[in-house]
């Protein structure tokens, strides 16, 4: 669904805003560990830290698994594509409104400013 | 990738990447300097130029002095809508403008856009400098800890912008 892709787009970003998160993501990027070995690093209560987790895990940076009475996390299936995306975007726009400026130069040429 | 590529040849946009956060690009228009700047800085004009092919810009707000506020709003061809918004720091006719540029969807992340107009004689180059910050950054929230993985993650942008 079309909607639903463009709201995750927002989201990931809105995720990605966040140190913690992001902290988060560089640690699962050298492998998946638990909620208290996340929280560690951080000095963060273990709810606090879930309620990160969640976050990623909303927008598909992170799955989580419950192994026995831990939860294990896993960078998710998605990764930064959406924060390429972004950027991506951001340049495409930069070069497609400078070549339509130019058009518009061109084309207003005869006027007086 | 280095920025000496063809400074004086009027219709090629040239991006470029300088440094990890950084993008640059540059166009040199067939016009004078005066007239460059009055249609860049013209809000009955920018519907016509500023948003990508296929969608529609609409100038909500565009106050061009120093704080003074800009909001556009692209509606993409499928009916959906995107805001742009953005705080203009330093207004310099015909030679310079500073603005910020925050895309609603992503807030906190917010670019400051660069552009300055060179006078070529009779043409004039466009140089358009973005710069990106994080909200850390922005917020001055820097925790110590948290540097290495900035780092990273400014690394990780420095791949992003290269690769694309």
């Amino acid at each position: 669904m079309v909607q639903y892709q463009e709201a995750g787009v927002d989201q990931t970003f809105a995720a990605l805003a966040d140190p913690t998160r992001r902290g988060i993501l560089e640690r699962l990027g050298q492998g998946s560990a638990t909620i208290s070995e996340l929280a560690e690093p951080f000095e963060m209560s273990l709810t606090g830290l879930k309620k990160h987790v969640r976050v990623l895990e909303d927008v598909e940076l992170v799955t989580t698994e419950k192994v026995g009475r831990v939860r294990q996390c896993t960078l998710g299936p998605r990764g930064l594509e959406d924060a390429q995306q972004w950027i991506d975007t951001y340049r495409q726009m930069l070069e497609a409104r400078l070549d339509r400026f130019g058009e518009l130069l061109e084309q207003t040429k005869g006027e007086q400013q | 990738m280095t920025n000496d590529q063809q400074e004086t040849t009027a219709g090629t946009t040239t991006v470029t990447t300088p440094s990890d956060r950084e993008i640059v690009s540059e166009r040199v228009f067939d016009a004078p300097r005066d007239r460059v700047f009055a249609a860049y800085t013209d809000p009955e004009r920018i519907p016509e130029w500023w948003g990508p092919r296929g969608t529609t810009t609409i100038v909500d707000e565009m106050d061009v002095r120093p704080e003074g506020a800009w909001r556009f709003v692209h509606r993409n061809p499928d009916g959906s809508e995107s805001g742009f918004r953005g705080t203009y720091r330093e207004v310099t006719p015909p030679e310079r403008i500073v603005q910020t540029f925050e895309w609603e969807g992503m807030p906190g992340h917010v670019l400051v856009e660069t552009a300055t107009f060179e006078d070529l004689g009779g043409r004039t180059k466009v140089t358009a400098i973005s710069l990106f910050h994080t909200s850390e950054e922005r917020d001055g929230m820097l925790a110590s800890g948290m540097e290495s993985g900035l780092t990273e993650t400014h690394d990780r942008l420095a791949e992003l912008l290269a690769r694309g």
